[in-house]
């Protein structure tokens, strides 16, 4: 019992990382048609920024608002320069946001060195509560607490505000959204800023889980970021989250029960859903 | 009929290419200029095939090193555990080729048939998937730390190894020049502008992808081979992302669709990589050499799209037009302005 609780909650802080990095990716795609290869690059950045930021101010808080501005002005940047000249076209698209991703992470390397570097979890948040056997760690508590949180804003802000009411009826047919007078280019550029910052927020709240960052990090989580999407549904912020949840939790329990499975489970998940279910384990069908 | 006749042209320039291509090894005695020159050869391959890919059908692939790393360590484990005669060499070839061509099909059958994303997405993470693979399964790739092994008697020699894969890339070209105007081809290329219109024309666009795909990973199996004895010695770097990127880069610079372009490419990548990374010696910014690359390539999406070889084509198409134009406007002027007038009728 202590054992399935832990790994439960081991999967789902994974879980809830993935799902900071894959909601700005799914959400982007739903609304702009734009899947955005260079998202891990604004995770690593996030990253990179964030601890350092910490470790100069020793203030995680800060280190944190630092992650989510580096994330969101590296976005308004990539829109603007990146996105932009290249709209309409896939293909183009692909191509030009993976160079964008190279791009970023060699720069991590000029920037902050070649090197792993290591992290340490804040005090505030370090060390672990006993209850019973089961031991807990509080790092990761934090991560699933901020997880939901994020989740209920997306929610709150998409289903409850005009920006939101806005931004889904882009999704469903943007140019009678544009049509009907609003200039949805800004709201692009609000969904990129807002998704970008979000990546960055993932990166830094990763590093101290993790215990180490390093510039390929990027492409990893991208990867497993894509993999959510695909299992969640492009385009579906809650087929994103539980899409998440279950890759989180299926690592967590494959790595203690069938290690040399643990690999390749995620694959797994995503060939039985691109074979069944190719639109995604939790999305409706678009009328 | 004008078409004929530049056809000949460039076939002219490109066997003097290839003849003088044949004849450096016995001319030049640089040990250094003959591996640089295999190594551009190898991945000139891998660069056309990832353009029957990109260019001609229109489909992004992240995962092209994952094929090339398996006709990697086909061959070297092949040739580990066996002797290292000729035969064996191309038996693991075969088998390279063999077991890429079940992986791409089923990729392909899986992806295919979705948004261009999905393909891109899943190449990347199967590549991803197998590249740990290659690093866990240590029994027989020994993981990071790669292995060494006995090439082929007949490749101890740098020049025949040389000449052998100056033969696979001639013979290479020429298959895909072939194939590209084939009527197979020719779909592949409809396919690529138009996808909706070449299905309801009643062509099953699936199975024609997915004929590229295999295609595709079939000719990237054979240039890691190649790579993997050129070496002698493999390790997980050849399923790395990397690989992918080379490939990405070789023929997004040298031009999509144009075969020749991915060429070009290789050869400007490589070269550029051996003097860039003499320079880093002495000015470190050059170590991280991947970041000019990198700002070009996204230079060259936005504002070349053609790459080298389709720009300086469209020029040289242009130019040609120009020139005869200016030459049959002194003779026939009357004559051609009533033919343009009725070519602009018909569109």
């Amino acid at each position: 019992m202590e054992l399935i609780i832990s790994l439960t909650i081991n999967g789902l802080a994974t879980g809830m990382l993935i799902f900071l990095l894959a909601a700005g990716v799914t959400l982007i795609f739903g609304l702009m048609d734009v899947l955005n290869f260079a998202h891990g690059g604004l995770f690593v950045w996030g990253a990179y920024t964030g601890i350092f930021a910490y470790a100069f101010t020793e203030s995680f808080t800060i280190g944190i608002i630092i992650a989510l501005l580096t994330g969101a002005i590296l976005g308004f940047i990539t829109e603007k320069l990146i996105i932009t000249p290249v709209y309409g076209n896939h293909v183009q698209q692909i191509l030009i946001t993976l160079g964008l991703m190279i791009v970023l992470s060699e720069c991590i390397k000029v920037v902050f060195g070649p090197n792993g570097i290591p992290v340490s979890v804040p005090p505030l948040l370090a060390g672990s509560w006993e209850v019973g056997n089961i031991i807990i760690i509080k790092y990761r508590i934090f991560i699933i607490v901020i997880g939901f949180i994020i989740y209920g804003l997306f929610h709150y802000i998409l289903t409850r505000t005009k920006i939101g009411l806005i931004v889904r009826a882009g999704v469903m047919n943007k140019e009678m959204v544009q049509a009907l007078g609003i200039n949805i280019k800004r709201v692009f550029l609000y969904v990129f800023m807002f998704g970008a910052a979000l990546a960055g927020l993932g990166g830094v709240l990763m590093a101290p889980y993790s215990g180490v960052i390093y510039a390929e990090m990027g492409m990893e989580y991208a990867i497993l970021g894509f993999i959510v999407v695909v299992i969640g549904g492009m385009g579906s912020y809650s087929g994103t989250l539980l899409a998440a949840i279950l890759v989180g939790l299926a690592g967590s329990f494959m790595a203690y029960y069938v290690p040399y499975l643990s690999l390749a489970v995620n694959m797994i998940i995503m060939v039985i859903v691109l074979v069944f279910r190719p639109q995604g384990l939790f999305t409706v069908a678009k009328g | 009929m004008k078409k004929q006749t530049l056809f000949t042209t460039s076939n002219v320039v490109l066997c003097m290419i290839a003849i003088t291509l044949i004849i450096i090894p016995f001319v030049s005695d640089s040990r250094t200029m003959i591996i640089l020159l295999t190594q551009i050869f190898i991945f000139g391959i891998l660069a056309m095939s990832y353009d029957i890919l990109l260019g001609y059908t229109g489909i992004v692939s992240f995962g092209h090193a994952m094929f090339f790393g398996i006709g990697a360590y086909s061959s070297a484990i092949i040739l580990n555990l066996y002797e290292s005669t000729m035969m064996i060499f191309i038996l693991s070839i075969v088998f390279g080729m063999v077991l890429s061509a079940v992986l791409s099909f089923f990729v392909g059958l899986l992806t295919l048939r979705l948004k261009s994303h999905y393909y891109a997405m899943l190449t990347l993470a199967i590549s991803g998937l197998l590249l740990v693979v290659a690093e866990k399964w240590r029994t027989i790739t020994k993981g990071n730390d790669g292995f060494t092994f006995r090439a082929p008697e007949i490749f101890r020699d740098r020049m025949m190894f040389y000449l052998f894969v100056l033969a696979c890339l001639i013979i290479t070209f020429m298959f895909f020049k072939r194939f590209v105007s084939s009527p197979l081809g020719r779909v592949l290329i409809a396919v690529r502008e138009n996808e909706q219109r070449t299905a309801s024309l009643g062509y099953k666009t699936l199975h024609y992808k997915v004929i590229a795909s295999v295609l595709a990973g079939v000719v990237a199996s054979v240039a890691g081979s190649l790579y993997a004895v050129s070496l002698r010695f493999v390790n997980t770097s050849v399923m790395s992302m990397d690989i992918t990127l080379d490939a990405l880069l070789m023929t997004i610079i040298g031009g999509v669709g144009t075969l020749i372009g991915p060429l070009i490419g290789a050869t400007v990548i490589e070269f550029a990589q051996h003097y860039l990374s003499g320079l880093a010696r002495d000015y470190p910014i050059f170590e991280r050499w991947i970041i000019i690359f990198g700002i070009i390539y996204i230079l060259a999406v936005i504002f070349f799209p053609r790459g080298i070889a389709g720009t300086l084509g469209n020029k040289y198409a242009q130019w040609k037009m120009k020139r005869s134009e200016a030459k049959t406007s002194k003779t026939y002027s009357g004559l051609e302005s009533s033919m343009v007038d009725k070519r602009g009728d018909l569109k």
